[in-house]
């Protein structure tokens, strides 16, 4: 080992220990497939300058040329007539034809696209989002909820879910009595229940307003004998014949489910279908978030 | 001959180099993008009153804000909706992708924002969103829409760029008077579902305030 070997080896040291300590400060995580290779690169690099410069660089020192010169010169410059090294000249070859064939029939036409990673990323995704919260529990369920609540809901029904002081549904609670008068009077078939139209008209004048003031009022106390005609559809215990029709009690899973899938049109204003936005999982979320706030 | 003198003018030799790289690019580009801005087959263009919303969101500078382009990432996806392709821009002269983004983007804003949502905001936008910068356009709820430049233009881009609008768009004064009642009605419909009274009154007069126009145009973003 010469003295150039060991300035050399020295400076390849000197750089794969500057690299690692920029790796170390910047708390890259080398775990990760990209970091590694890259990693790994740095430090090929910094070994292969290091090995290279100093094999030519010695070699330099001793190497002599051999052949004969040529006859011709140019500025007392002249070549020898020695054969073309046999490594080079292969290489030549198979580059050429591997140009050729790369140039006209093995170019990768086609095999990368943005949309195609795009679906890539949808997909994988989807699969493990899907296993992971198939069976998620409620409190995993209500912050997901929540975190979107105030991605897609909130702008409309404001952060604590009050409607922003009626400019949308109150979520906190179910009904007004407007609403439900409303109801009443025009019937209802926006969110598509099994149980299809209600009919306009199912009560009127004095029985319509105590059923309103009953519902609204949380369905507590006495049921005025006009109620009979919802239970009929809405159940004996106003929760909906478990998804035929809708919750008057409050804003269950299928409740959630068919306002985000139809969207609604009330005298408040119209809520649009967030069909394309909001997965089957998602859904279950915001109800477990919207029931969790309810008073 | 020719050669021996490019060969001695380095000027004229760049030149020609810059040509012959450049008809090569224009072989590769041109022919691709012709393709890609073709308009989507359920494309179509704007109405005039959207236009004249349009026209709103050119001079209130929302571009300044707000984008109109959705790019395919799983992130943007999930919050606005599909990704933008170039296709759906092939009516919009300009087109309105914009490089900002302050507030949201803008593309699908009709697929989860409803009138009633936008009249409330653009009197108030804090009412709605408490934590937002953008300011109030309640300008808007009183000035009138220039709904005549906006049938002027869709006659325009027809003749000159054949936007498919149909034979009743002509360059006359008497074609205008006959499609006017058709973009009131148009405002009319955007009215019913708002709450303020001004604004129906106004359109009852058959004027249209620049806040139904740009509902109107924002509801068309989808």
């Amino acid at each position: 080992m010469n003295a150039l070997t060991i300035k050399a080896l020295g400076f390849a040291a000197i750089l794969i220990i500057a690299t690692i300590y920029v790796v170390m400060s910047m708390d890259i995580d080398l775990t990760d497939r990209v970091n590694a290779i890259t990693m790994g690169g740095a430090i090929a690099i910094a070994v292969i300058t290091a090995g290279v410069s100093v094999k030519y660089i010695n070699q330099m020192k001793t190497d002599t040329a051999t052949g004969d010169l040529m006859d011709d010169n140019w500025d007392g410059i002249g070549e020898r007539t020695n054969e073309l090294p046999s490594g080079w000249a292969y290489t030549f070859l198979a580059v050429f034809f591997w140009s050729m064939w790369y140039g006209l029939i093995g170019y990768p036409v086609d095999q990368y696209s943005q949309i195609g990673e795009y679906n890539e990323e949808v997909l994988e995704h989807k699969a493990t989002y899907e296993k992971k919260y198939e069976n998620a529990s409620p409190e995993v369920l209500t912050s997901m909820g929540k975190s979107l609540y105030f991605v897609q809901c909130a702008p409309c029904h404001g952060n604590t879910g009050d409607g922003l002081s009626g400019k949308a549904q109150d979520l906190t609670k179910r009904m007004s009595k407007a609403q439900i008068l409303d109801v009443i009077k025009n019937g209802s078939n926006q969110l598509k229940y099994p149980m299809g139209m209600m009919p306009p008209g199912m009560a009127s004048g004095q029985d319509a307003e105590d059923i309103a003031t009953y519902i609204a009022g949380g369905l507590k106390g006495e049921a005025p004998a006009s109620y009979a005609a919802c239970t009929s559809c809405h159940g004996a215990d106003s929760k909906g014949n478990a998804g035929m029709s809708p919750d008057l009690t409050g804003y269950d899973n299928t409740l959630v489910s068919h306002t985000l899938q139809n969207g609604k049109k009330g005298i408040i204003g119209a809520m649009p279908s967030f069909k394309t936005m909001i997965t089957p999982i998602q859904e279950k979320a915001l109800a477990a978030y919207i029931q969790s706030i309810a008073q | 001959m020719f050669f021996h003198w490019l060969e001695k003018n380095p000027f004229y030799f760049a030149l020609m180099i810059s040509v012959v790289i450049s008809f090569a690019g224009l072989l590769e580009i041109v022919p691709n993008f012709a393709q890609a801005a073709r308009p989507l087959s359920t494309e179509k263009p704007k109405t005039v009153l959207e236009l004249a919303g349009k026209n709103l969101y050119v001079k209130d500078n929302c571009i300044a804000c707000h984008s109109q382009m959705i790019r395919p990432f799983k992130s943007e996806t999930d919050r606005y909706g599909k990704y933008s392709l170039s296709g759906e821009y092939a009516y919009d002269r300009p087109f309105l992708w914009g490089s900002k983004r302050t507030g949201p983007d803008l593309h699908r804003v009709g697929n989860y924002r409803t009138t009633d949502w936008h009249e409330n905001h653009m009197r108030d936008p804090k009412a709605m969103v408490p934590g937002s910068i953008m300011p109030a356009y309640k300008h808007m709820f009183t000035n009138v829409a220039d709904i005549e430049s906006a049938y002027a233009e869709a006659v325009t881009v027809k003749n000159a760029f054949f936007t498919p609008y149909g034979p009743e768009f002509k360059r006359t004064r008497a074609a205008w008077e006959a499609h006017r009642p058709k973009v009131i009605a148009d405002a009319k419909k955007i009215a019913d579902d708002m709450k303020d009274e001004d604004v129906k009154k106004a359109v009852a007069n058959g004027e249209v305030p620049e806040i139904v126009a740009m509902i109107a145009y924002l509801n068309s973003l989808k």
